[in-house]
């Protein structure tokens, strides 16, 4: 079967939500599966009619009527989720949730904000959803809360009221409320277990949606400016056995809150659906980043093909410019080597660099969609125009 | 990357579960109720109040009160539907700062049970909660007017607002029906829905004047309503409320036109950024709002907002709290 991994090779904010609404009106789609991050994904989706609705966990065909999968890699919150499912008009009948994935609270979603506050200004750009601190919760207490806990009332209490203990004085809702609207989540929500998966991928083509971007995974980012996540295509691939790696890049790079953004330029590029957020900070902007984009492929374990979208800008942005190599204190440099894997020591390394590097070659292509596809060694299959999936192209030889 | 765009409220989580375990959004409604929903009625309420928190410093009020009668038709129903969709359009491009979210429903006091509906100022979902639970009743009379100055009665003396106690600035009213108001706010019907002691009644025009030292008034009827684009009602508003009153062709467009009016009126835009913006969301609703909203956005920027004197003077022209 061939199935689609659609991942981000910047900042995050490139159109991984429009490509996968896209994807999935133009032919017929089993199921998206998400497999990384949570609650804090903000795909934008705008249908030809002008419905507008930010993705978090519903996936991004949900307009097209194509179920979500939630994997166990995906941190679930049920009380972000009732919001979201409210302003869709609650379609849980297209929600499938695997019972292993961790489940945020009201008190990790505390911990991660009080941690972020005391940062001060030197935050991380965290979206204060508390998803990290679920998996840094997860990884010293066995029992950590999971979707498959809400259909066990007892058990939910018990681990629940473990976090509750952990994190103390936070402020948040009595437990009793909290046992409560987790166990209505899980009186609606299809709770399966991993061979549920199986069938999915079995029954048809499926979209794995990615949240976040390369330049922000755990492992290889910019360490510490980085998301408890794995935004690469390990996860996928620990999924499903064969799939097309489909990265997306936005003509100019972008990138919220905190960290080394070697490119970052004052251009002219106004966004409709970023803000500055209470947790994340700033929307920056700045041209294209041939070298980190290079670097995410590299460490992504290579794409067979791109989307690129934003292609409506250069036109609308005179001075945006590809950027591929850095200048290093007087040297130029248009690779960023990848260390060994999991060395958040030289991660921490490279920051420090990217934090010296300037811009060094840029220039303006007369074809920008085919000159990213050059400089990243891939073929662009997906051209965007525009948020709608009308505002598309697919050029020969997407499949 | 990212957001913390939808609600974490553990209360509305548990509320829209409970919404969603197969009931209509109407649900209230359409279970057969004929009177007011404990929390919309107006009864003896003190204040609706929209309050300052840390997470909201600088709150922006803004009621919207829909009439409800037969001759909206099926108005209600789609403007119930629209309506949750306004304080993502506010707080996206900020037109206004931490919007407070109020929605009402007005009927007619000389005939039906339930004449004023009003709901709380929520900064969250909550409020498609109210607007869940507004009793569409229909009724209305037929004379070509309905308690609207029934509704600027209770806006005007059981709302309290910190972005005018505390920073002198007004809120934003929309009201959006297809009638005229009656001349009077009867006490009759203010001790009846409202539960107040009025001595005697008060001219439409003096409840305008006193509302309008809390709100800015805007009066918008939709094309498609019973009166729609009637030349005597619109004309009657406008006597009363100048150029704050918008036609509007297009229902789908309820929630752009109010997100541009509130943004004008903020000079957070102008309407030609605004109208950009619209395209920018992918909306279709521009030309529709471009139209409606031409009087009071073309060619002066933005409508200025008068910040009041609070130096307790009294407001000529007001009529006096009794």
């Amino acid at each position: 079967m061939n199935h689609v991994a659609v991942v981000d090779l910047g900042y995050g904010d490139a159109g991984k939500g429009t490509v996968v609404d896209a994807l999935c009106a133009s032919e017929p789609v089993t199921a998206v599966i998400r497999f990384n991050g949570g609650a804090q994904a903000a795909h934008n989706v705008v249908t030809p009619e002008g419905r507008h609705h930010t993705f978090a966990q519903f996936g991004s065909g949900t307009f097209q009527g194509v179920p979500t999968h939630l994997s166990r890699f995906v941190v679930v919150d049920p009380l972000a989720l009732a919001a979201e499912a409210a302003a869709l008009g609650n379609p849980f009948h297209l929600l499938t949730v695997d019972g292993d994935a961790l489940l945020a609270t009201p008190w990790h979603r505390a911990a991660n904000q009080a941690r972020e506050r005391q940062r001060g200004s030197g935050r991380h750009g965290s979206c204060g959803m508390g998803v990290g601190e679920t998996m840094a919760y997860a990884l010293s207490h066995a029992d950590a809360p999971r979707v498959s806990d809400v259909l066990s009332p007892a058990r939910l209490r018990a681990r629940l009221a473990e976090v509750e203990s952990c994190y103390g004085r936070l402020p948040s809702a009595p437990l009793d409320d909290v046992v409560e609207v987790f166990a209505a989540f899980g009186r609606l929500v299809s709770v399966v277990d991993s061979s549920y998966l199986d069938g999915l991928l079995q029954r048809g083509r499926c979209v794995f949606e990615g949240a976040q971007g390369v330049l922000l995974d755990e492992w290889r980012g910019w360490h510490p400016y980085t998301t408890w996540s794995t935004t690469t295509f390990d996860n996928v691939a620990a999924l499903c056995a064969s799939f097309e790696r489909l990265g997306v890049v936005r003509t100019y790079t972008t990138r919220h809150g905190a960290g080394p953004f070697v490119t970052e330029a004052p251009l002219d590029l106004p966004e409709a659906h970023n803000g500055v957020g209470e947790w994340q900070g700033s929307f920056r902007v700045g041209h294209f980043d041939a070298v980190a984009h290079r670097y995410a492929v590299e460490v992504a374990g290579g794409v067979d093909a791109l989307a690129v979208t934003h292609l409506d800008s250069p036109a609308r942005c005179p001075q945006l410019r590809i950027c591929t190599s850095y200048d290093l204190d007087g040297a130029r440099w248009d690779r960023i080597v990848p260390g060994p894997f999991q060395d958040l020591g030289h991660q921490a390394g490279l920051t420090a660099l990217l934090n010296r590097a300037r811009p060094g070659d840029l220039e303006r292509p007369g074809d920008w969609a085919a000159r990213i596809g050059d400089l990243l060694d891939a073929p662009v299959v997906l051209e965007s125009h525009g948020p709608r999936h009308t505002d598309k192209r697919f050029l020969a030889g997407v499949r | 990357m990212g957001s913390g765009h939808w609600s974490t409220n553990v209360y509305s989580a548990a509320a829209n579960y409970r919404a969603a375990t197969g009931k209509s959004a109407f649900a209230y409604s359409d279970s057969g109720a004929r009177k007011a929903h404990a929390a919309l009625d107006p009864m003896n309420v003190g204040k609706r109040e929209s309050r300052d928190s840390d997470e909201h410093p600088q709150s922006t009020p803004i009621a919207v009160l829909f009439d409800v009668t037969g001759s909206m038709g099926s108005v209600p129903r789609v403007l119930q539907t629209k309506l949750p969709q306004l304080l993502g359009l506010l707080t996206r491009k900020g037109y206004a700062t931490d919007p407070h979210i109020m929605f009402g429903a007005i009927g007619d006091a000389t005939c039906d049970k339930v004449p004023l509906q009003i709901g709380q100022f929520e900064s969250d979902n909550r409020m498609d909660e109210d607007l869940a639970r507004i009793v569409l009743e229909g009724g209305g009379g037929g004379q070509r007017r309905e308690s609207y100055e029934l509704a600027m009665y209770f806006m005007a003396r059981h709302v309290s607002l910190d972005s005018m106690e505390k920073r002198g600035r007004r809120g934003y009213l929309f009201i959006i029906g297809d009638e005229m108001p009656y001349t009077q706010v009867k006490p009759k019907e203010v001790k009846t829905f409202v539960g107040d002691r009025l001595n005697e009644p008060i001219t439409v025009e003096a409840m305008i004047a006193e509302l309008r030292r809390s709100f800015e008034i805007y009066y918008i009827m939709p094309t498609a309503a019973g009166w729609g684009g009637d030349a005597e009602i619109l004309g009657y508003w406008r006597q009363l409320l100048g150029q704050h009153v918008i036609a509007l062709d297009d229902l789908d467009a309820v929630c752009e036109t109010i997100a541009l009016t509130v943004g004008l009126a903020e000079e957070s835009i102008d309407l030609d950024a605004g109208l950009a913006d619209l395209a920018e969301f992918g909306s279709a609703a521009g030309d529709t709002v471009g139209k409606a909203l031409a009087p009071i956005g073309a060619g002066r920027g933005a409508v200025v907002r008068s910040p009041l004197d609070l130096g307790g003077a009294a407001t000529p022209g007001g009529n006096e709290r009794l």
